[in-house]
């Protein structure tokens, strides 16, 4: 009972960290709502480290997916005939008022609440595994840029959870 | 010069949609910055709209937070 309790709890404030720092990661890159690429990057910097391992366990360096979504677009603007990089601007601010998010980090939202039977507790590579396994998208092209298998960072992502020493 | 007819839209319909996606970013990113110097060319709020084609309640809805980093510049 008290365990369960607990475990409660930790996912609360494992969601919060993640959609605080999904939503700072939207305001860097100049967008108001997290998407799933926000949610991957916040996923990556949580203190359970499961994300990071999943993706090393992938043969995926964790540091370098930020780069890797600039580069999706600015491949996706090459795709038609046009050389455009964007130059990071100054953050937006935070929105006041309700949490929002874009569909695909609704997705991911929606995923988590559906599966958190199976989570105790949330960790980052329950993420991955989300996120792995949309098969369209920012998050879905920045991974085949950096030349994931999405189906092996799946299986990595859904075995590191499995054996982590926190479950 | 960008002539849009050589523009060639991807038979891929992933890559045909991120192309997309990216167009919509880079607009969005264009539009601040235009807003930004127009607000520090003393452009007012009716004239930004105008030029943008949207009321001035969107314009001020969605970019907003351009004017508080103009006031902070």
């Amino acid at each position: 009972m008290f365990q369960a309790i607990r475990s409660k709890l930790d996912n609360m404030s494992t969601i919060k960290r993640l959609c605080e720092r999904a939503e700072t990661y939207a305001l860097q890159d100049q967008q108001r709502e997290p998407g799933a690429e926000h949610f991957l990057l916040a996923a990556l910097d949580l203190p359970d480290g499961t994300a990071r391992l999943a993706f090393e366990q992938a043969g995926v360096e964790p540091d370098a997916l930020r780069p890797a979504i600039e580069r999706q677009y600015a491949d996706a603007l090459r795709s038609i005939g046009l050389k455009a990089d964007i130059v990071a601007g100054a953050p937006m601010p935070a929105n006041p008022g309700v949490y929002q998010t874009t569909s695909s980090g609704r997705e991911i939202m929606q995923e988590l609440a559906a599966t958190r039977k199976d989570h105790s507790p949330l960790l980052g590579a329950h993420v991955v595994g989300i996120v792995a396994a949309m098969p369209h998208g920012v998050a879905a092209r920045a991974l085949r840029a950096l030349g994931v298998d999405p189906v092996v960072l799946k299986s990595a992502a859904d075995a590191v959870a499995e054996a982590s020493p926190i479950r | 010069m960008i002539d849009p007819h050589e523009i060639v839209v991807p038979t891929d319909p992933d890559e045909a949609l991120a192309a997309v996606v990216a167009l919509r970013r880079l607009a969005d990113h264009i539009e601040r910055e235009a807003v930004h110097s127009a607000l520090h060319q003393g452009w007012s709020w009716s004239r930004i709209a105008q030029a943008l084609g949207i009321s001035k309640q969107a314009a001020h809805k969605r970019l907003s937070d351009v004017a508080a980093n103009h006031g902070s510049a």
